[in-house]
């Protein structure tokens, strides 16, 4: 097995194009009347979101799965641009905003130790913004050794397991 | 794996026959597996077995927690938000 050596891990990027401005895109991304609206994947809802925007500040971020478990999360702020960047770290935390070691959650940290999220917002022209989220997950090693491809197909077939473990009483 | 798991518990050893890997990939796989909470790894003779750990999946499942994934998902719904706003400023203007 080869022993890859990185110096600086490749990060984890998502984008996504909106056909808005950017103030537009910046105002849903940081008021809470906003993001609750969005905030957790598919199916989950944002009961809860208290937002304290500014340098050193900290919010607190609640998202309720489909059948009513609620995690939250605390966000806070090192470096705001206005309308352009956003440099914050996110954790999961208890409902007081304590941090909650990942593992605790039965998750598996993949944070880089001192690393942001860096979030970035782009006037693209013509009334459209991108978004570029840098996360700070390390992306690289676990690609190369097909674990990260491994990890996300595990997660697809999660839920067929689920409801098997659920048909079938333990 | 994690299917063939939900059947029961199974050593290392058959957790490799179905797939076209060696045993020390599956290993891998399994402690990535177990690192992850989501398989508990215990010793039979010379054997380790694997067993699926039913609370750990629900966990994980439930909050279905791929850092990517999460974003993107989140982001879909971040679209339909701005799309609405945007037509809300558009007919505050009218």
């Amino acid at each position: 097995m080869t022993n890859n050596k990185v110096n600086e891990p490749e990060r984890m990027v998502v984008t996504r194009v909106f056909d808005a401005p950017r103030e537009l895109v910046w105002k849903a991304w940081t008021e809470p009347k906003y993001v609750m609206q969005w905030w957790g994947p598919k199916g989950f809802t944002c009961p809860a979101c208290e937002i304290d925007f500014r340098v050193g500040g900290k919010s607190l971020l609640c998202m309720k799965t489909p059948d009513g478990q609620e995690g939250w999360n605390a966000v806070e702020y090192h470096e705001i641009v206005l309308h352009e960047k956003i440099v914050s770290s996110m954790y999961f935390s208890d409902s007081k905003g304590n941090k909650i070691e990942p593992e605790e959650l039965g998750l598996q940290d993949e944070a880089i130790d001192g690393a942001y999220d860096v979030t970035l917002f782009e006037d693209l022209g013509n009334g459209q913004t991108r978004l570029t989220l840098v996360g700070n997950e390390p992306m690289g090693s676990a690609k190369e050794s097909g674990q990260f491809e491994g990890w996300v197909e595990t997660l697809d077939k999660i839920a067929a397991v689920v409801a098997e473990l659920r048909a079938v009483p333990q | 794996m994690v299917e063939r798991l939900s059947h029961g518990p199974a050593s290392v050893h058959r957790l490799t026959e179905p797939f076209a890997l060696s045993q020390q990939m599956i290993s891998k796989h399994v402690a990535y597996l177990v690192r992850a909470r989501i398989v508990i790894k215990t010793k039979r003779g010379r054997e380790s077995v694997c067993t699926l750990r039913p609370e750990a999946i629900k966990t994980v499942s439930e909050w279905a927690f791929s850092y990517r994934r999460f974003w993107e998902e989140s982001l879909d719904k971040l679209q339909e938000v701005v799309k609405q706003m945007k037509k809300e400023e558009a007919e505050d203007d009218q």
